[in-house]
Protein backbone atom coordinates (compact mmCIF):
# COMPACT_ATOMS: atom_id res chain seq x y z
CA UNK A 1 0.00 0.00 0.00
CA UNK A 2 1.39 3.39 -0.68
CA UNK A 3 2.35 5.25 2.52
CA UNK A 4 1.29 8.75 0.92
CA UNK A 5 -2.21 8.83 1.62
CA UNK A 6 -2.27 7.41 4.89
CA UNK A 7 1.31 9.84 6.31
CA UNK A 8 -0.66 12.92 4.70
CA UNK A 9 -4.27 11.89 6.59
CA UNK A 10 -2.74 11.22 9.77
CA UNK A 11 -0.98 14.74 9.18
CA UNK A 12 -3.69 16.43 8.36
CA UNK A 13 -5.02 14.91 11.48
CA UNK A 14 -2.64 16.45 13.66
CA UNK A 15 -2.27 19.70 12.34
CA UNK A 16 -6.14 20.30 12.70
CA UNK A 17 -5.82 18.98 16.20
CA UNK A 18 -3.60 21.71 17.26
CA UNK A 19 -5.02 24.06 15.95
CA UNK A 20 -8.18 23.26 17.91
CA UNK A 21 -6.08 22.82 20.95
CA UNK A 22 -4.73 26.25 20.11
CA UNK A 23 -8.28 27.46 19.98
CA UNK A 24 -8.72 26.17 23.43
CA UNK A 25 -6.46 29.09 24.94
CA UNK A 26 -4.00 28.97 27.27
CA UNK A 27 -4.80 28.33 31.08
CA UNK A 28 -4.06 31.91 32.69
CA UNK A 29 -4.48 30.55 36.32
CA UNK A 30 -4.67 27.18 38.36
CA UNK A 31 -8.37 26.98 38.72
CA UNK A 32 -8.60 27.26 34.87
CA UNK A 33 -5.76 24.67 34.45
CA UNK A 34 -7.43 22.14 37.00
CA UNK A 35 -11.11 22.57 36.56
CA UNK A 36 -11.53 24.77 33.56
CA UNK A 37 -13.21 27.35 36.05
CA UNK A 38 -15.66 24.56 36.68
CA UNK A 39 -17.81 25.80 33.43
CA UNK A 40 -18.09 22.95 31.28
CA UNK A 41 -21.68 22.61 30.02
CA UNK A 42 -23.56 18.73 29.75
CA UNK A 43 -22.37 18.01 25.98
CA UNK A 44 -18.81 18.43 26.56
CA UNK A 45 -18.57 16.77 30.06
CA UNK A 46 -20.31 13.81 28.34
CA UNK A 47 -17.93 13.75 24.82
CA UNK A 48 -14.82 13.82 27.04
CA UNK A 49 -15.82 11.33 29.69
CA UNK A 50 -16.68 8.98 26.68
CA UNK A 51 -13.58 9.72 24.82
CA UNK A 52 -11.41 9.12 27.97
CA UNK A 53 -12.81 5.82 28.82
CA UNK A 54 -12.93 4.57 24.86
CA UNK A 55 -9.63 3.60 24.86
CA UNK A 56 -7.78 1.09 22.71
CA UNK A 57 -9.08 -1.56 25.22
CA UNK A 58 -12.46 -0.49 24.55
CA UNK A 59 -12.06 0.01 20.52
CA UNK A 60 -9.53 -2.24 19.15
CA UNK A 61 -10.13 -4.60 22.18
CA UNK A 62 -13.48 -4.99 21.75
CA UNK A 63 -13.64 -5.83 18.38
CA UNK A 64 -11.12 -8.78 18.93
CA UNK A 65 -13.14 -10.12 21.40
CA UNK A 66 -16.20 -9.35 19.52
CA UNK A 67 -14.74 -11.47 17.12
CA UNK A 68 -13.08 -14.60 19.37
CA UNK A 69 -16.88 -14.06 21.96
CA UNK A 70 -19.36 -12.71 19.94
CA UNK A 71 -21.89 -11.01 22.62
CA UNK A 72 -20.37 -12.12 26.03
CA UNK A 73 -18.60 -8.76 26.53
CA UNK A 74 -21.71 -7.23 25.84
CA UNK A 75 -22.93 -8.86 29.27
CA UNK A 76 -19.82 -8.20 30.84
CA UNK A 77 -20.21 -4.55 29.39
CA UNK A 78 -23.11 -3.67 31.11
CA UNK A 79 -21.26 -3.69 34.33
CA UNK A 80 -19.06 -0.95 33.10
CA UNK A 81 -22.19 1.15 32.09
CA UNK A 82 -23.96 0.35 35.29
CA UNK A 83 -20.96 1.77 37.32
CA UNK A 84 -21.19 4.62 35.25
CA UNK A 85 -25.06 5.43 35.44
CA UNK A 86 -24.40 4.83 39.36
CA UNK A 87 -21.22 6.94 39.69
CA UNK A 88 -23.84 9.68 38.14
CA UNK A 89 -26.78 8.88 40.53
CA UNK A 90 -25.17 8.91 43.92
CA UNK A 91 -21.37 10.19 43.72
CA UNK A 92 -20.75 12.40 40.84
CA UNK A 93 -23.44 15.22 42.18
CA UNK A 94 -22.00 15.31 45.72
CA UNK A 95 -18.27 15.99 44.68
CA UNK A 96 -19.32 18.86 42.71
CA UNK A 97 -21.48 20.25 45.43
CA UNK A 98 -18.18 20.60 47.30
CA UNK A 99 -16.35 23.58 47.44
CA UNK A 100 -12.31 24.22 46.81
CA UNK A 101 -12.05 20.96 45.73
CA UNK A 102 -9.53 20.33 42.55
CA UNK A 103 -9.03 16.65 43.22
CA UNK A 104 -10.17 13.52 44.66
CA UNK A 105 -7.03 13.81 47.11
CA UNK A 106 -8.57 17.32 48.09
CA UNK A 107 -12.15 15.16 48.67
CA UNK A 108 -10.57 12.82 50.55
CA UNK A 109 -8.53 15.70 52.64
CA UNK A 110 -11.71 17.79 53.51
CA UNK A 111 -13.48 14.65 54.12
CA UNK A 112 -10.55 12.39 56.56
CA UNK A 113 -7.18 14.88 56.59
CA UNK A 114 -3.87 16.19 55.45
CA UNK A 115 -2.17 12.60 55.65
CA UNK A 116 -4.88 11.19 54.01
CA UNK A 117 -5.12 13.28 51.13
CA UNK A 118 -1.25 13.12 50.17
CA UNK A 119 -1.97 9.16 50.33
CA UNK A 120 -4.49 9.64 47.71
CA UNK A 121 -2.47 12.17 45.77
CA UNK A 122 0.63 9.91 45.54
CA UNK A 123 -1.90 6.86 44.12
CA UNK A 124 -3.47 9.52 41.89
CA UNK A 125 -0.56 10.55 40.44
CA UNK A 126 1.15 6.53 40.01
CA UNK A 127 -1.78 5.91 38.79
CA UNK A 128 -1.73 8.32 35.91
CA UNK A 129 1.31 7.78 34.92
CA UNK A 130 0.84 4.01 35.15
CA UNK A 131 -2.16 4.69 32.77
CA UNK A 132 -0.16 7.14 30.80
CA UNK A 133 2.59 4.64 29.88
CA UNK A 134 -0.18 2.00 29.18
CA UNK A 135 -1.49 4.86 26.48
CA UNK A 136 2.12 5.68 25.38
CA UNK A 137 2.69 2.00 24.23
CA UNK A 138 -0.34 1.98 22.67
CA UNK A 139 0.20 4.75 20.49
CA UNK A 140 3.55 3.31 19.56
CA UNK A 141 2.00 -0.14 18.77
CA UNK A 142 0.06 2.00 16.25
CA UNK A 143 2.73 3.81 14.63
CA UNK A 144 4.87 1.00 14.45
CA UNK A 145 2.14 -1.14 13.35
CA UNK A 146 1.94 1.00 10.27
CA UNK A 147 5.16 3.36 9.56
CA UNK A 148 7.68 1.08 10.80
CA UNK A 149 9.32 3.88 12.80
CA UNK A 150 11.94 2.84 15.89
CA UNK A 151 10.02 2.60 19.32
CA UNK A 152 11.08 6.26 21.10
CA UNK A 153 9.84 8.13 17.40
CA UNK A 154 6.81 7.06 17.65
CA UNK A 155 6.19 7.19 21.63
CA UNK A 156 7.62 10.57 21.23
CA UNK A 157 5.55 11.88 18.51
CA UNK A 158 1.86 10.42 20.57
CA UNK A 159 3.68 11.86 23.88
CA UNK A 160 4.93 14.97 22.71
CA UNK A 161 1.90 16.32 21.19
CA UNK A 162 -0.36 15.46 23.87
CA UNK A 163 1.73 17.00 26.27
CA UNK A 164 2.43 20.05 24.44
CA UNK A 165 -1.32 20.93 24.14
CA UNK A 166 -2.15 19.76 27.79
CA UNK A 167 0.80 21.98 29.90
CA UNK A 168 -0.22 24.89 27.88
CA UNK A 169 -4.21 24.60 28.13
CA UNK A 170 -4.66 22.27 31.24
CA UNK A 171 -8.19 20.75 31.36
CA UNK A 172 -10.24 23.12 28.82
CA UNK A 173 -7.75 21.83 25.95
CA UNK A 174 -7.83 18.37 27.15
CA UNK A 175 -11.78 18.11 27.51
CA UNK A 176 -12.36 20.80 23.85
CA UNK A 177 -9.81 18.43 22.14
CA UNK A 178 -11.31 14.98 23.71
CA UNK A 179 -14.70 16.53 22.10
CA UNK A 180 -12.88 17.11 18.80
CA UNK A 181 -11.24 13.11 19.26
CA UNK A 182 -14.95 11.93 20.04
CA UNK A 183 -16.69 13.46 17.34
CA UNK A 184 -13.91 11.91 14.64
CA UNK A 185 -13.68 8.31 16.34
CA UNK A 186 -17.74 8.12 17.26
CA UNK A 187 -18.63 8.83 13.73
CA UNK A 188 -16.04 7.03 11.71
CA UNK A 189 -15.92 3.39 13.49
CA UNK A 190 -19.77 3.16 13.21
CA UNK A 191 -20.08 4.86 9.64
CA UNK A 192 -17.79 1.14 9.27
CA UNK A 193 -19.79 -0.90 10.76
CA UNK A 194 -22.55 0.45 8.47
CA UNK A 195 -20.54 -0.15 5.27
CA UNK A 196 -19.90 -3.51 6.03
CA UNK A 197 -23.37 -4.43 7.15
CA UNK A 198 -24.80 -2.56 3.70
CA UNK A 199 -22.10 -3.97 1.10
CA UNK A 200 -19.92 -6.79 3.02
CA UNK A 201 -22.36 -8.48 4.39
CA UNK A 202 -22.95 -12.16 2.40
CA UNK A 203 -25.62 -13.55 2.75
CA UNK A 204 -27.74 -10.99 4.92
CA UNK A 205 -29.25 -10.65 8.29
CA UNK A 206 -28.96 -14.38 8.65
CA UNK A 207 -25.35 -14.90 8.71
CA UNK A 208 -25.23 -12.18 10.90
CA UNK A 209 -27.21 -13.62 14.06
CA UNK A 210 -25.35 -16.96 13.09
CA UNK A 211 -21.93 -15.96 13.46
CA UNK A 212 -23.12 -13.90 16.56
CA UNK A 213 -24.71 -17.33 18.09
CA UNK A 214 -21.46 -19.53 17.33
CA UNK A 215 -18.73 -16.80 18.81
CA UNK A 216 -20.98 -16.06 21.44
CA UNK A 217 -21.48 -19.97 22.24
CA UNK A 218 -17.76 -20.50 21.65
CA UNK A 219 -17.01 -17.74 24.31
CA UNK A 220 -19.36 -18.98 26.94
CA UNK A 221 -17.52 -22.17 26.80
CA UNK A 222 -14.44 -20.90 26.75
CA UNK A 223 -14.40 -18.79 29.35
CA UNK A 224 -14.50 -19.43 32.97
CA UNK A 225 -17.46 -18.61 35.22
CA UNK A 226 -14.56 -17.35 38.05
CA UNK A 227 -12.88 -15.60 34.93
CA UNK A 228 -16.53 -13.86 33.96
CA UNK A 229 -16.90 -12.71 37.95
CA UNK A 230 -13.36 -11.03 37.59
CA UNK A 231 -14.03 -9.51 34.74
CA UNK A 232 -17.62 -8.15 35.90
CA UNK A 233 -15.80 -6.87 39.13
CA UNK A 234 -12.98 -5.26 37.26
CA UNK A 235 -15.33 -3.14 34.37
CA UNK A 236 -17.97 -2.51 37.75
CA UNK A 237 -15.29 -1.14 39.98
CA UNK A 238 -11.89 -0.86 38.50
CA UNK A 239 -12.21 2.36 36.39
CA UNK A 240 -14.86 3.96 38.84
CA UNK A 241 -13.88 7.54 39.29
CA UNK A 242 -9.83 7.37 38.15
CA UNK A 243 -8.49 11.03 38.18
CA UNK A 244 -9.63 12.01 35.07
CA UNK A 245 -13.31 11.22 35.48
CA UNK A 246 -12.99 12.71 39.08
CA UNK A 247 -12.31 15.81 37.59
CA UNK A 248 -14.23 16.43 34.99
CA UNK A 249 -17.19 15.80 37.74
CA UNK A 250 -15.59 18.83 39.76
CA UNK A 251 -15.37 20.48 36.83
CA UNK A 252 -18.75 20.49 35.28
CA UNK A 253 -20.80 23.68 35.29
CA UNK A 254 -23.81 22.11 37.95
CA UNK A 255 -24.52 19.35 39.91
CA UNK A 256 -27.20 18.35 37.24
CA UNK A 257 -24.55 18.70 35.03
CA UNK A 258 -21.88 16.59 36.76
CA UNK A 259 -24.90 13.86 37.21
CA UNK A 260 -26.04 13.98 33.79
CA UNK A 261 -22.72 13.84 32.22
CA UNK A 262 -22.26 10.13 34.12
CA UNK A 263 -25.45 9.08 33.21
CA UNK A 264 -24.84 9.88 29.11
CA UNK A 265 -21.80 8.38 29.17
CA UNK A 266 -22.59 5.08 30.97
CA UNK A 267 -25.60 4.10 28.41
CA UNK A 268 -23.36 6.04 25.53
CA UNK A 269 -21.11 2.96 26.80
CA UNK A 270 -23.46 -0.26 25.69
CA UNK A 271 -24.27 1.79 22.35
CA UNK A 272 -20.20 1.74 21.81
CA UNK A 273 -19.52 -1.56 22.77
CA UNK A 274 -22.65 -2.68 20.39
CA UNK A 275 -21.08 -1.08 17.51
CA UNK A 276 -17.68 -2.46 18.31
CA UNK A 277 -18.40 -6.31 18.70
CA UNK A 278 -20.83 -6.13 16.01
CA UNK A 279 -17.69 -5.00 13.96
CA UNK A 280 -15.86 -7.85 15.39
CA UNK A 281 -18.79 -10.65 14.28
CA UNK A 282 -18.95 -8.94 10.55
CA UNK A 283 -15.40 -9.76 10.36
CA UNK A 284 -15.52 -13.35 11.19
CA UNK A 285 -16.94 -13.26 7.61
CA UNK A 286 -14.53 -10.61 5.74
CA UNK A 287 -11.40 -11.77 7.62
CA UNK A 288 -9.55 -15.56 8.35
CA UNK A 289 -10.56 -16.89 11.20
CA UNK A 290 -6.89 -17.11 12.58
CA UNK A 291 -6.65 -13.19 12.80
CA UNK A 292 -5.27 -12.29 16.37
CA UNK A 293 -7.71 -10.16 18.21
CA UNK A 294 -5.65 -7.22 18.40
CA UNK A 295 -5.00 -7.18 14.72
CA UNK A 296 -9.06 -8.00 13.91
CA UNK A 297 -10.10 -4.29 13.64
CA UNK A 298 -6.97 -3.24 11.09
CA UNK A 299 -7.58 -5.95 8.86
CA UNK A 300 -10.63 -5.55 8.46
CA UNK A 301 -10.55 -2.35 7.43
CA UNK A 302 -7.62 -2.89 5.57
CA UNK A 303 -9.63 -5.48 3.62
CA UNK A 304 -12.46 -3.52 2.90
CA UNK A 305 -11.66 0.19 2.29
CA UNK A 306 -8.81 1.86 -0.04
CA UNK A 307 -5.75 3.38 1.39
CA UNK A 308 -7.53 6.94 2.48
CA UNK A 309 -9.96 4.55 4.17
CA UNK A 310 -6.97 2.89 6.37
CA UNK A 311 -5.30 6.21 6.83
CA UNK A 312 -9.04 7.45 8.34
CA UNK A 313 -8.64 4.48 10.99
CA UNK A 314 -5.29 5.24 11.82
CA UNK A 315 -7.00 8.86 12.47
CA UNK A 316 -9.37 6.90 14.49
CA UNK A 317 -6.66 5.04 16.67
CA UNK A 318 -4.32 7.85 17.05
CA UNK A 319 -7.44 10.02 18.60
CA UNK A 320 -8.58 7.06 20.93
CA UNK A 321 -4.97 7.02 22.69
CA UNK A 322 -4.61 11.02 22.38
CA UNK A 323 -7.81 11.64 24.51
CA UNK A 324 -7.01 9.27 27.10
CA UNK A 325 -3.25 10.16 26.96
CA UNK A 326 -4.18 14.18 27.61
CA UNK A 327 -6.79 13.67 30.33
CA UNK A 328 -4.61 11.53 32.37
CA UNK A 329 -1.73 13.98 32.34
CA UNK A 330 -4.02 16.82 33.38
CA UNK A 331 -5.03 14.70 36.01
CA UNK A 332 -1.49 13.16 37.12
CA UNK A 333 0.09 16.79 37.25
CA UNK A 334 -3.39 18.44 39.20
CA UNK A 335 -3.29 15.97 41.68
CA UNK A 336 0.93 16.45 41.78
CA UNK A 337 0.08 20.23 42.67
CA UNK A 338 -2.70 20.24 44.51
CA UNK A 339 -2.20 16.98 47.24
CA UNK A 340 1.55 16.65 46.85
CA UNK A 341 2.74 20.04 47.00
CA UNK A 342 -0.07 22.12 48.46
CA UNK A 343 -0.02 20.35 51.67
CA UNK A 344 3.25 21.54 52.49
CA UNK A 345 4.00 25.02 50.75
CA UNK A 346 1.70 28.16 50.33
CA UNK A 347 1.20 27.85 46.68
CA UNK A 348 0.33 31.56 45.16
CA UNK A 349 -1.94 30.84 41.88
CA UNK A 350 1.06 32.02 39.15
CA UNK A 351 3.34 28.96 41.08
CA UNK A 352 0.35 26.47 41.10
CA UNK A 353 0.20 27.11 37.47
CA UNK A 354 3.47 26.36 36.63
CA UNK A 355 4.07 23.69 39.23
CA UNK A 356 1.09 21.91 37.15
CA UNK A 357 2.55 22.15 33.81
CA UNK A 358 5.81 21.21 34.86
CA UNK A 359 4.19 18.26 36.66
CA UNK A 360 2.44 17.21 33.54
CA UNK A 361 6.03 17.06 31.18
CA UNK A 362 7.36 15.21 34.04
CA UNK A 363 4.83 12.70 33.83
CA UNK A 364 5.03 13.13 29.76
CA UNK A 365 8.48 11.53 30.19
CA UNK A 366 7.73 8.81 32.90
CA UNK A 367 4.72 7.70 30.81
CA UNK A 368 7.10 7.62 27.70
CA UNK A 369 9.96 5.97 29.39
CA UNK A 370 7.40 3.18 31.72
CA UNK A 371 6.01 2.36 28.18
CA UNK A 372 8.66 0.11 27.46
CA UNK A 373 7.93 -2.08 30.91
CA UNK A 374 4.09 -1.89 30.20
CA UNK A 375 3.42 -5.59 29.86
CA UNK A 376 0.91 -5.39 27.25
CA UNK A 377 -1.96 -3.07 26.72
CA UNK A 378 -4.98 -4.95 28.45
CA UNK A 379 -2.61 -6.02 31.51
CA UNK A 380 -0.85 -3.18 32.03
CA UNK A 381 -4.90 -1.24 32.47
CA UNK A 382 -5.98 -4.46 34.31
CA UNK A 383 -2.63 -3.83 36.74
CA UNK A 384 -3.75 -0.09 37.06
CA UNK A 385 -7.63 -1.12 37.98
CA UNK A 386 -6.58 -3.64 40.58
CA UNK A 387 -4.91 -0.80 42.09
CA UNK A 388 -7.24 2.37 41.77
CA UNK A 389 -10.73 0.41 43.35
CA UNK A 390 -9.55 -0.65 46.88
CA UNK A 391 -6.98 1.84 47.46
CA UNK A 392 -9.35 4.59 47.10
CA UNK A 393 -12.98 3.72 46.02
CA UNK A 394 -14.02 2.32 49.69
CA UNK A 395 -13.12 5.59 51.76
CA UNK A 396 -13.99 7.63 49.00
CA UNK A 397 -17.53 6.61 48.11
CA UNK A 398 -18.05 5.87 52.20
CA UNK A 399 -16.43 9.30 53.26
CA UNK A 400 -18.84 11.23 50.87
CA UNK A 401 -21.97 9.30 52.59
CA UNK A 402 -21.52 9.15 56.70
CA UNK A 403 -21.70 11.85 58.40
CA UNK A 404 -18.00 12.10 60.84
CA UNK A 405 -15.90 10.04 58.83
CA UNK A 406 -12.46 9.05 60.92
CA UNK A 407 -9.03 9.81 59.39
CA UNK A 408 -7.70 6.57 60.79
CA UNK A 409 -10.12 4.82 58.96
CA UNK A 410 -9.36 6.47 56.00
CA UNK A 411 -5.73 5.58 56.42
CA UNK A 412 -6.20 2.01 57.34
CA UNK A 413 -8.46 1.33 53.90
CA UNK A 414 -6.20 3.03 51.95
CA UNK A 415 -3.66 1.06 52.98
CA UNK A 416 -4.95 -1.90 53.45
CA UNK A 417 -6.44 -1.93 49.77
CA UNK A 418 -3.00 -1.08 48.46
CA UNK A 419 -1.12 -3.45 50.30
CA UNK A 420 -3.46 -7.05 49.60
CA UNK A 421 -3.99 -5.38 46.21
CA UNK A 422 -0.09 -5.48 44.93
CA UNK A 423 0.35 -8.69 47.04
CA UNK A 424 -1.90 -10.48 45.21
CA UNK A 425 -1.51 -9.07 41.88
CA UNK A 426 2.89 -8.99 41.63
CA UNK A 427 4.39 -11.42 44.68
CA UNK A 428 1.92 -13.87 44.86
CA UNK A 429 -0.29 -13.73 41.98
CA UNK A 430 -3.72 -15.77 41.36
CA UNK A 431 -3.44 -18.20 44.86
CA UNK A 432 -7.63 -19.45 44.54
CA UNK A 433 -7.86 -17.98 41.24
CA UNK A 434 -9.90 -15.28 42.17
CA UNK A 435 -8.52 -11.44 41.03
CA UNK A 436 -7.32 -9.55 43.04
CA UNK A 437 -9.23 -6.87 43.21
CA UNK A 438 -11.76 -8.80 45.30
CA UNK A 439 -9.55 -9.51 48.30
CA UNK A 440 -8.31 -6.34 48.38
CA UNK A 441 -11.55 -4.38 47.96
CA UNK A 442 -12.62 -6.92 50.88
CA UNK A 443 -9.25 -6.05 52.93
CA UNK A 444 -9.92 -2.10 52.52
CA UNK A 445 -13.42 -2.22 53.91
CA UNK A 446 -12.34 -4.41 56.93
CA UNK A 447 -9.81 -2.04 57.55
CA UNK A 448 -11.54 1.01 57.26
CA UNK A 449 -14.43 -0.64 59.46
CA UNK A 450 -11.46 -1.29 61.71
CA UNK A 451 -10.34 2.01 61.70
CA UNK A 452 -14.04 3.85 62.15
CA UNK A 453 -14.47 1.88 65.29
CA UNK A 454 -10.79 2.58 67.00
CA UNK A 455 -10.09 5.98 65.04
CA UNK A 456 -10.88 9.42 67.08
CA UNK A 457 -13.15 12.13 65.28
CA UNK A 458 -11.27 15.01 62.96
CA UNK A 459 -9.70 16.88 65.53
CA UNK A 460 -10.87 20.90 65.31
CA UNK A 461 -7.66 21.65 63.77
CA UNK A 462 -8.04 19.68 61.21
CA UNK A 463 -11.82 21.06 60.36
CA UNK A 464 -10.79 24.78 60.69
CA UNK A 465 -7.72 24.06 58.36
CA UNK A 466 -10.16 22.02 55.55
CA UNK B 1 -35.97 -12.29 14.86
CA UNK B 2 -32.38 -12.06 12.54
CA UNK B 3 -34.07 -8.38 11.12
CA UNK B 4 -34.64 -7.39 14.51
CA UNK B 5 -30.90 -7.69 15.69
CA UNK B 6 -29.48 -6.29 12.51
CA UNK B 7 -31.84 -3.59 13.24
CA UNK B 8 -30.52 -2.96 17.02
CA UNK B 9 -26.92 -2.67 15.59
CA UNK B 10 -28.07 -0.39 13.09
CA UNK B 11 -29.60 1.89 15.41
CA UNK B 12 -26.48 2.05 17.78
CA UNK B 13 -24.50 2.93 15.11
CA UNK B 14 -26.54 5.79 14.41
CA UNK B 15 -26.95 6.61 17.85
CA UNK B 16 -23.14 6.44 17.98
CA UNK B 17 -22.91 8.93 15.35
CA UNK B 18 -25.82 11.22 17.07
CA UNK B 19 -23.79 11.23 19.62
CA UNK B 20 -20.79 12.36 17.70
CA UNK B 21 -22.95 15.13 16.37
CA UNK B 22 -23.77 16.60 18.92
CA UNK B 23 -20.94 17.01 20.69
CA UNK B 24 -19.16 18.61 17.48
CA UNK B 25 -21.88 20.77 17.26
CA UNK B 26 -20.99 22.01 21.22
CA UNK B 27 -17.27 21.90 20.18
CA UNK B 28 -17.90 24.44 18.18
CA UNK B 29 -20.14 26.38 20.60
CA UNK B 30 -17.39 26.53 23.04
CA UNK B 31 -14.39 27.22 21.14
CA UNK B 32 -16.74 30.33 19.02
CA UNK B 33 -17.03 31.34 23.02
CA UNK B 34 -13.56 31.37 23.79
CA UNK B 35 -12.78 33.65 20.68
CA UNK B 36 -15.55 36.29 21.74
CA UNK B 37 -13.58 35.91 25.73
CA UNK B 38 -9.88 36.59 24.13
CA UNK B 39 -11.11 39.30 22.17
CA UNK B 40 -12.84 40.78 25.70
CA UNK B 41 -9.58 40.00 27.94
CA UNK B 42 -7.02 41.02 25.03
CA UNK B 43 -9.26 44.65 25.02
CA UNK B 44 -9.22 44.71 28.55
CA UNK B 45 -5.18 43.98 28.66
CA UNK B 46 -3.58 47.69 28.87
Amino acid sequence: MSMVVPVAVVVAYLVLLTFVAVRARAAREFEEFSLAKRALPLALVFGSLAATYVGPGYSIGFVGRGFKNGFLFLGIGLAYCLQNILVGLLIAPRLRSLNNCHTLGDVIGQKYDRKCQVLAGIISVGLCAGFSAVMAKAGCVVLNDVFNLPNWSSVAIVVGITALYTTFGGLRASVITDAFQFTAFATLLPVTLLLVLVFHLKGGPATFTSQAISATTEGIKATPIIEIVGLVAAFLLGETLIPPYANRALASKTTQVSRNGFILAGIFSVVWFLVMISLGITARIVIPMDTHEDRVLLNLVRSIMPASGYALLLVVIVSVVMSSLDSLLNAGAVAFTQDIVKPFAELPNGRALNIGRAATIVIAIIASVGAVFVPGIIDGLLICYTIWAPAILPALVIGLWIKHPRPLAGILSTAAGTVVAVLFEFIIPDPLGIPAIIPAIISALLAYFLGHCFGNPKTSTEQSRM
Amino acid sequence: MEIVILVFVVISALMAIACGIWVAIALGSAISKDDEKKISIDNEDP
